[in-house]
């Protein structure tokens, strides 16, 4: 991430699971093709029995599930408990806990989350440079309704600062 | 009683005059033993089963080449006869009107439905007493008469209580009746009328999630059986109507489910698809075509990926739903036959009332009670909602009120254009009919073309049953059956057509059809807009003969598809003018008479403002409540609070897709209002309720008497404020359709989902009194204003229920 950047912090819900699925996968292709400059994704899953699950995280290489390994950034951080709990597919929760360990959030994001998802939908969180917000734009095409927050950096405070203010504008 | 020499022309049948002989002791006496027997029906009468579905169109069963299973309608058909040019109204009521009494629907008051009871004679809503209908004259003539399911005949605002109770099913025909009075009903959690009385919202049982249209069988397969262990001959007549496959959308996922898939392809494929289905079944001619794409719906691959997984999931909802129905009067087609009664049973199954609904707007929608509130939704807020509501996978569970994707109608709708209330076009007012009778059916699984109406069932089970029309009942004279017999089409292929002419007209949508040509002409409005803004055009200065006319001769053009206005304007002519001829005979003037709220036309304002509950009362229909819509009110209950404290409901209406909710819980007061799923609000007090007698009160202060008028709720326990808060938006026109009023409980499924592990949440301490007032503040002039937005809300509620 560069210094100067101002980030966007993104929260996108859905109502299909797979079609979040490819816009997640379209985003870490934005990130692999190098067209974004992202500090991570996370796709998050509620089924139909109401569970959450993390279901794939990407990293600022467009790199997805256990591939990113500790480089999954600050969106892993987001999950404040009781979703860090949940299953991590594909990935390896010991390989985050760092990572998330310095980043632990009482936004209570993943609360909010689990809370705005019904059974059965989806939701995609990411940090991204703002110069790449049109491009993302561009390949988050299915949701159904996005929210976006900026911050100056990826600190703790600010992003728990972007995660309110996003999700807030979720709710309107 | 001996058949012969019975004079069944004046109802009741009169006692025949004592053929014995009466002395001072036996001595001499003679009996005659028929002045205690009840009057019979004709030697050789049968059963008849008369089935009607709700808001489903000619191309949504297999039976007719429809996507929907309906295995049991089709062996019906193979065994009996498909008539594929059988017609209805083009709306619920006015259908089953036309059905029940054999005359035109505006010529018994139901140019349109029961919900709305209009100032002019084709719309008042209250069947005339010499157009008794046909079930009253086989009541009369001695068959048991049954009738389930749907009624809605009955006006929306004498259901409760107090009556008056001569427009209920007991009055009119039916020996029993079960099911609900009005026009729709939550499968879930319906409010059951019993005979003459409402007897409340089912409970679940055996941890099952209970299911109306389950019961519906259950109820109708006892009937059945008690009056056999007690009658063992004499012949029953019983009217089944469902709920589905009218909104709210409701089915357990095992039958949705079935559907996974099925309509991926979307609405014009389907439309074709059935289209070809049709040909090959042979109950569309093989050289028919397919009416244009009407641009009123989008293309299917217009569509973006998510409202097409929505929109697909919407109807494999409806087709599980509409699946679920053919297969429980599959079961009673069962029962009957483990009687041994199917071979002299006749079957008359009739699969729509009105072609399928088109209410659900565009985007369908998670609560059909926003569209009837007149409560415009962009697709987003929709999608939002139904986000908000559940998501994708509440689809037909009691989380929402659904309704289908317009599209959907249309396409159903196959192979016409358009849909309910649209009685110009076949859409609207052609459905299938199944025929099923192994003793009277010669040649089974043959299709019938007669040119048929929902008028001529009455006069057609008549005529089996060898009844004659009486001159009089109760001493009023009889006005004759608009509808004809077709009852020797049964046996004939080539039986005569009878009926020759038939006017439509539903909401200024109108038709005139005599000998193979029918004259149409469209109101230029779409189905799911009835707003003032969209009727305006309609008011003063609209001239109905300058609207576009078409013209078809349906003997060659099975799908009205060839507009031949053009090229017979002699027969334009001819049939517009029979039309205005039949429209004045049958009472339909003044078009969209039944819209007059809407005109400057409203009912006088009631008197009554102030309602008080005492005791234990509980499913109050929800047309029957408090109006507590658009102004001020007051809610005020006195309570003893026993030592310890209470909880529990005081008063609720509905639930948390529209309704409110004033309650007990934890200790403390509370108020909970349901804008139609929209808006939640909630007050809550923070200290507990002091026990003894306790006065609590729900002040709300309009910000202005308008529609949905924001405004202030300020709760009071013994006078003194103890919680307040704002409603930005509250309910313009009605909460339910059909979802009731309850004291001390919340019956069904509840306003406030907080309490809903202890539904119904009964109050645990006294209820002295329950007082609203509903009309504290308004001026004359505020009170003129709210009644027309009341009576037009009502109406256009009415016109889409």
């Amino acid at each position: 991430m560069g210094d100067n950047q101002q980030l966007d912090v993104l929260i996108a819900v859905y109502l299909i699971p797979d079609l979040a699925q490819q816009d997640f996968d379209a985003y870490t292709k934005l990130a692999g093709d190098g067209e974004i400059v992202t500090d991570g994704v996370a796709l998050v899953v509620k089924d139909a029995e109401g569970e959450v699950q993390v279901q794939e995280t990407g990293d600022h290489l467009g790199r997805k599930g256990a591939k990113a390994g500790a480089g999954v950034g600050l969106v892993i951080g987001l999950f404040a408990p009781p979703l860090l709990a949940a299953t991590v597919v594909g990935g390896a929760v010991g390989g985050l806990a760092g990572k998330f360990a310095r980043h632990r959030l009482q936004a209570g994001i993943g609360d909010k989350l689990d809370d705005a998802l019904p059974p059965g939908s989806a939701g995609i969180i990411a940090i991204y440079e703002h110069d790449g917000a049109d491009a993302v734009a561009g390949a988050l095409t299915n949701a159904i309704r996005t929210s976006t927050a900026q911050i100056d950096k990826a600190s703790a405070a600010e992003l728990k600062a972007g995660l309110k203010e996003a999700s807030a504008g979720l709710a309107g | 009683m001996a058949d012969v020499g019975i004079d069944r022309s004046s109802l009741p049948i009169r006692r025949p005059p004592f053929a014995g002989a009466t002395k001072r002791t036996f001595a001499g006496s003679v009996p005659d033993w028929d002045q205690a027997v009840h009057v019979q029906p004709p030697e050789g009468a049968p059963n008849v089963l008369l089935v009607l579905i709700d808001d489903a169109g000619f191309g949504n069963p297999s039976t007719f080449g429809g996507p929907i299973q309906t295995p049991n309608y089709t062996r019906l058909g193979e065994n009996g006869l498909r008539y594929n040019r059988f017609h209805v109204t083009a709306l619920c009521s006015p259908t089953r009107a036309a059905l029940l009494t054999g005359r035109n629907h505006h010529r018994v008051g139901f140019g349109m439905v029961g919900e709305y009871s209009g100032p002019f004679p084709g719309y008042n809503a209250t069947l005339p007493r010499d157009c008794a209908p046909f079930p009253r004259i086989l009541q009369e003539n001695g068959y048991l008469t049954g009738g389930f399911g749907k009624w809605h005949l009955t006006p929306d605002n004498q259901q409760g209580f107090s009556g008056p109770f001569d427009r209920w099913p007991t009055r009119l025909g039916f020996d029993y009746f079960w099911g609900f009075l009005g026009g729709e009903a939550g499968q879930y959690d319906p409010l059951i009328a019993e005979n003459q009385k409402i007897v409340g919202v089912p409970e679940a049982k055996n941890g099952e999630p209970y299911y109306f249209q389950d019961d519906l069988a259950d109820k109708t397969i006892d009937w059945l059986h008690r009056i056999r262990s007690e009658k063992q001959k004499t012949p029953w007549f019983a009217y089944v109507a469902t709920g589905c496959s009218h909104a709210p959308h409701h089915v357990p996922r095992k039958w949705s489910d079935k559907y996974r898939g099925v309509f991926d392809q979307g609405w014009d494929v389907m439309r074709e698809e059935t289209f070809a289905r049709q040909k090959a079944l042979g109950v569309v001619p093989a050289d028919a075509e397919l009416p244009p794409r009407n641009d009123a719906f989008p293309r299917w691959e217009s569509l973006d990926e998510t409202h097409k997984r929505l929109y697909a999931r919407q109807m494999e909802v409806y087709a599980g739903y509409s699946e679920n129905a053919d297969w429980n009067i599959g079961r009673i087609i069962d029962a009957i036959d483990e009687m041994g009664e199917l071979e002299n049973t006749v079957v008359i199954w009739i699969w729509g009332d009105n072609g399928a609904s088109m209410e659900g707007t565009l985007t369908g929608t998670f609560n059909e009670m926003t569209t009837l509130n007149g409560l415009p939704l962009t697709p987003e807020q929709q999608m939002g909602l139904l986000f908000k509501h559940g998501g994708l996978e509440a689809w037909g569970d009691e989380q929402l009120a659904p309704h289908y994707s317009a599209g959907w109608a249309w396409a159903g709708n196959t192979p016409f254009d358009w849909g309910k209330q649209v009685a110009s076009h076949l859409g609207g007012t052609r459905n299938p009919l199944v025929v099923h009778w192994p003793g009277g059916i010669g040649d089974a699984g043959a299709v019938r073309g007669h040119y048929t109406h929902v008028t001529d069932v009455g006069a057609t089970i008549l005529d089996l049953a060898g009844i004659p029309m009486p001159d009089s009942i109760d001493g009023v004279a009889q006005q004759p059956f608009d509808g004809a017999t077709f009852a020797d089409s049964f046996s004939d292929a080539a039986a005569p057509e009878r009926h020759t002419q038939q006017y439509y007209e539903i909401l200024g949508n109108r038709a005139m059809y005599k000998d193979g040509w029918l004259f149409c002409q469209r109101l230029q409005r779409i189905p799911w807009s009835l707003d003032p803004e969209a009727l305006r055009q309609f008011g003063p200065g609209w001239d109905p003969d300058a609207d576009p006319i078409e013209l078809y001769y349906l003997p060659d053009d099975f799908t009205q598809s060839k507009n031949l206005a053009a090229e017979h304007p002699e027969k334009v002519r001819e049939l517009g003018e029979l039309f205005w001829a039949e429209a004045e005979r049958n009472h339909v003037l003044p078009l969209l008479g039944g819209l007059s709220s809407f005109f400057g036309m409203v009912p006088p304002i009631p008197e009554e403002s102030k309602f008080v509950y005492r005791g234990d009362i509980q499913n109050i229909p929800s047309g029957m409540i408090p109006r507590i819509y658009n102004h001020s009110y007051t809610i005020s209950a006195d309570l003893v609070v026993p030592e310890g404290g209470a909880e529990g409901v005081i008063v609720a209406e509905a639930d948390h897709l529209g309704g409110f909710a004033l309650f007990v819980q934890d200790g403390k007061l509370k108020h909970t209002y349901s804008m139609l799923g929209v808006f939640e609000y909630t007050q809550a007090a923070e200290q507990p309720l002091p026990t003894g007698e306790v006065n609590v009160e729900l002040v709300f202060t309009a910000d202005a008497p308008k529609p949905a008028t924001g405004g202030e709720v300020t709760l009071l326990v013994n006078a003194k404020p103890v919680a307040s808060g704002r409603m930005e938006h509250t309910v313009p026109g009605r909460f339910s359709g059909y979802s009731g009023m309850d004291i001390g409980r919340d019956n069904g499924l509840v306003v406030d989902r907080s309490y809903a592990d202890k539904a119904p949440f009964a109050f645990t301490g006294q209820i002295k009194q329950v007082v609203f007032d509903v009309a504290p503040h308004l001026s004359e002039e505020d009170a003129s204003a709210l009644h027309e937005h009341a009576a037009q809300a009502l109406a256009a509620h009415a016109a889409s229920a």
